[in-house]
């Protein structure tokens, strides 16, 4: 099946060739697109040079519009499956290929990857949460479950294997605002099977998380008006509002 | 404005306006009318937005000629105080307009959202192309 590994950066000049170099290694059958989010850095020279496909955004337009650009491409160019992982070195490639498996055997529509995995098998350089993302997490977590009545441990994974159905659902409808957990949601509610897979997350390699307390709590509660809203729109609404 | 100016002239329930008031009034509503159509007339403004605030300018006008008429609405609304009337008025009337251009520029963020993705994949879809041809040359230089 033709597969596409998309990578959203913005501003990650640092990590995103070794991110390209090491999905090169783990998944040779795949095309790969860098969706450089207006970067001011140079994250797109970076990922031509690795040797990427690079769709630039002539402007920041958020972690949202630049997943919805690669959902859009895959689904233009007629690509089977489809991936993402973030370009800041936290998610290993071998594991999206584990992600990938489960929508080449069309066990699920749409895989995510979840950090949170049995502790007794860490490992020193695997991923740590910080507090307030724990808290934030165990908001997400319970409103979500609550909301599409799956259970789903990490919420706002970055790393997700996705095939036809849920392309044309993402190129259409995907929330520039709250992403990770609206698009979640609105998969379910439009009855599709979304499956999380426990997979080894490591330490972030280049940037830092735009996360500061005050900035958590605002995005919490952002997230649970989200979700609330989300609730009541439509199922199957007309994709012809743009 | 008309409506500070009728607000400031009701000191009783009725509203009595000196005639004075009133050409003030009725002037300035003209004015606003007029710089409206300027707007529109220098591309400033484009007409569809332009409707709602030309019925707002002939809503002061009329206060203007007719100041009874704002001790009718504020009866029918059961307030015995009309400035509160008035006031409720213009307040309900400038909060539905801000909702409208929040809806007006959802729509438009969107849409430039859509065109940055479009532009974005054109530009990749040229690099693969280019890419083909680059490759070559690449290799029969080394």
């Amino acid at each position: 099946m033709r597969t596409l590994v998309f990578i959203p950066a913005w501003n990650e000049e640092g990590s995103v060739a070794s991110v390209i170099a090491d999905v090169r290694e783990c998944l040779p059958e795949a095309d790969l697109l860098v969706i450089d989010d207006g970067s001011t850095d140079a994250t797109g020279e970076r990922a031509r040079e690795a040797g990427a496909l690079v769709a630039s955004l002539p402007f920041n337009q958020g972690l949202g519009a630049a997943l919805q650009t690669g959902y859009l491409y895959a689904l233009r160019e007629g690509y089977g499956a489809c991936a993402h992982l973030d370009a800041d070195g936290q998610h290993p490639p071998r594991e999206v290929a584990r992600l990938l498996q489960e929508i080449y055997g069309d066990r699920a529509d749409l895989v995510i990857g979840s950090r949170y995995r049995d502790p007794s098998k860490a490992e020193s350089d695997d991923y740590k949460p910080t507090l307030s993302r724990r808290i934030g997490t165990g908001v997400f977590r319970f409103f979500l479950t609550l909301a599409t009545r799956q259970r789903f441990t990490d919420t706002t994974s970055g790393m997700r294997a996705a095939n036809r159905l849920v392309m044309a659902l993402f190129s259409e409808h995907y929330s520039p605002d709250f992403a990770e957990i609206e698009s979640l949601q609105l998969a379910v509610r439009e009855g599709l099977r979304v499956e999380e897979l426990p997979v080894r997350m490591l330490e972030r390699a280049g940037g830092s998380s735009f996360l500061t307390p005050l900035r958590s709590a605002f995005f919490i509660f952002k997230g649970m008006i989200v979700l609330l809203v989300g609730q009541f729109r439509p199922r199957h609404a007309e994709a012809s509002e743009r | 404005m008309s409506g500070l100016l009728l607000a400031a002239a009701s000191e009783s329930p009725k509203v009595h306006l000196t005639s004075q008031t009133r050409v003030i009034a009725a002037v300035l509503a003209l004015a606003f009318m007029g710089l409206v159509l300027e707007l529109i007339r220098r591309d400033k403004l484009q007409e569809r937005f332009s409707v709602v605030w030309f019925v707002a300018g002939l809503g002061m006008l009329v206060g203007a000629a007719f100041p009874g008429l704002l001790t009718l609405v504020a009866d029918a609304m059961g307030v015995r105080d009309t400035n509160v009337a008035l006031f409720s008025i213009v307040l309900l009337f400038l909060l539905g307009l801000a909702l409208n251009f929040s809806v007006t520029m959802s729509r438009q963020a969107a849409q430039i959202t859509r065109l940055a993705q479009e532009r974005a994949l054109e530009k990749a879809n040229a690099q693969a192309n280019n890419g083909k041809s680059h490759d070559m040359t690449r290799s029969s230089g080394r």
